[in-house]
């Protein structure tokens, strides 16, 4: 038995989880910036960034370090292929967040949206819930949890889609236009949330089974 | 601007790959032939009564590389030994089951143990260069045959295939011992490759040599694989992960209550198979290290 090896995989995952964990507060703390207009607690979520990059760098510096020298194959392999993507899903989630606190930033001052409000608090409960589903399914190897992913994330694009439907109807007035833009992008980063939690589900179904496959195909 | 109905009746292309294409190239690849040339089946060896391999069934395939891997005592060399009836030389040793070569028992009883040999060439684990010139060594298979003429061709052919004659062409007359132990192997290759044969069993060639001697073995064995069919005995998982295109995994099945171990064939697939997904547990454990 390769006892270093294996705290080293043990290692890994356990950073991958705990980066996950750091992507929660980042996505918490970017809906609650946005909904109390909240700037200073945009800019930590700006700051915490730095946090969840430092975990994605040292899985990425563990991964190549793993695969120079321990040449890992089988389930191992499927293993460290799975949480080099996982690792990149996570950051990337974690992107979105900061686009969010930074779109918070720029409209701070513009009055509250009720429907679009509730319609964000939606989609980022949603979007923390398939977080926690791919985390947890990751963990536990869970073909059967993972596969939820898809429906859940059809839920967040259905709200993503009323939001612009929302600001649509909004009018043409040059103000609201550019408010309500922007807000489009908000709602686009959480759905794309939603999407990277789909793309850890199907990671998990790698690990597991060993095929490569989508959980949907694009034209949904 | 073609409108949406239109277009998405039109089939879907993209880069000029159409379905044609992909159709052919999928046929292509299912249809890569796989021409058995050793079709094993039951197999069992025994020495002095006490089996050391049993129930192994396989196919071995023309041009292929096919890689021996599993723990020691597993039965692989007792295996490989008997692709060339070098068990015959062992008095206590029993094959049982059947061995068809190109689609013939290779144990039956009209077959010339010797021409097999020359058929089917072996290479071991230390390299065992006769006490004579480089020239020599590859010379004496063909003598042997009394294939004398244009023994100087066929020196230098077999040094070429096996990618030593650029280093040994001045110095033919110079005895093996003075090759390096990587250049002594790839003498040995060269040896067997002499007579012609149409196989080539090596039994962990590579594990007495340096790493750029084994890298240069495995270069060769890619090289030979066009003309040759090889079956290799590795302890090392990583050159079979380089080297094989198909891999059988050997273990060892404990009889406690008599105190025996007999090697089993556990698992036997394609290599990216049995290094990304194998099937069963014992040949995950042990191409990951968990076992043996």
């Amino acid at each position: 038995m390769r006892v270093t090896f294996q705290e080293e995989l043990d290692q890994l995952e356990a950073t991958l989880q705990e980066e996950g964990e750091l992507v929660l507060r980042a996505l918490r703390g970017s809906l609650n910036a946005l909904a109390q207009q909240d700037v200073e607690l945009a800019d930590e979520v700006i700051a915490f960034d730095d946090e969840v990059d430092d975990h994605y760098l040292g899985i990425e510096e563990g991964i190549q370090s793993l695969l120079a020298r321990q040449t890992p194959v089988a389930v191992d392999l499927r293993l460290v292929l799975a949480v080099l993507h996982v690792n990149l899903h996570l950051e990337r989630m974690a992107d979105y967040c900061v686009t969010i606190a930074k779109l918070t930033k720029l409209v701070h001052d513009s009055p509250a949206d009720e429907t679009l409000m509730e319609a964000f608090e939606e989609m980022g409960g949603r979007a923390e819930q398939m977080i926690r589903v791919a985390l947890d399914s990751f963990a536990e190897r869970d073909l059967e949890s993972a596969e939820t992913l898809p429906e859940l994330d059809e839920l967040i694009d259905r709200a993503n889609r009323r939001v612009v439907g929302h600001v649509l109807s909004l009018g043409s007035d040059q103000e609201k236009l550019e408010w309500g833009l922007r807000m489009i992008v908000v709602s686009r980063c959480l759905e794309r949330i939603g999407d990277h939690a789909v793309d850890i589900g199907e990671q998990t179904a790698y690990f597991v089974t060993g095929e490569f496959r989508e959980f949907t195909d694009a034209s949904h | 601007m073609p409108d949406m109905e239109s277009a998405a009746a039109a089939p879907v292309r993209i880069a000029g790959v159409d379905e044609r294409v992909l159709a052919e190239r999928e046929e292509r690849v299912s249809s890569h032939r796989r021409d058995v040339l050793f079709d094993v089946e039951n197999l069992r060896v025994s020495y002095a009564g006490v089996p050391a391999l049993k129930d192994v069934s396989l196919e071995i395939y023309k041009n292929f590389i096919t890689a021996f891997i599993g723990p020691s005592g597993c039965g692989k060399s007792t295996f490989i030994r008997c692709f060339n009836r070098m068990n015959d030389l062992i008095p206590t040793a029993a094959v049982e089951g059947t061995i068809r070569y190109h689609g013939a028992d290779l144990y039956g009883p009209e077959v010339d143990p010797v021409e097999v040999r020359k058929r089917i060439g072996m290479v071991f684990q230390k390299p065992n260069p006769f006490p004579k010139s480089i020239y020599d060594n590859v010379a004496f298979g063909p003598r042997v045959l009394g294939w004398k003429k244009n023994l100087d061709e066929r020196v230098e052919r077999a040094l070429r295939q096996a990618a030593l004659w650029d280093e040994v062409k001045k110095r033919l007359k110079a005895s093996a011992y003075s090759l390096s132990g990587g250049q002594q192997q790839r003498l040995c290759i060269a040896r067997c490759l002499a007579v012609e044969p149409d196989v080539l069993l090596m039994d962990e060639p590579a594990s007495a040599l340096d790493p750029i001697s084994t890298t240069a073995i495995e270069d060769l064995m890619h090289e030979l694989k066009r003309d040759y069919t090889i079956v290799i005995v590795t302890h090392n998982m990583q050159q079979a992960a380089r080297v094989a295109d198909m891999t059988a995994f050997f273990s060892v099945d404990v009889d406690e209550e008599h105190d025996r171990r007999t090697g089993i064939l556990v698992e036997y697939d394609t290599t990216p198979t049995i290094f990304t997904q194998p099937s069963d547990k014992r040949c995950e454990d042990y191409v990951t290290g968990r076992f043996g």
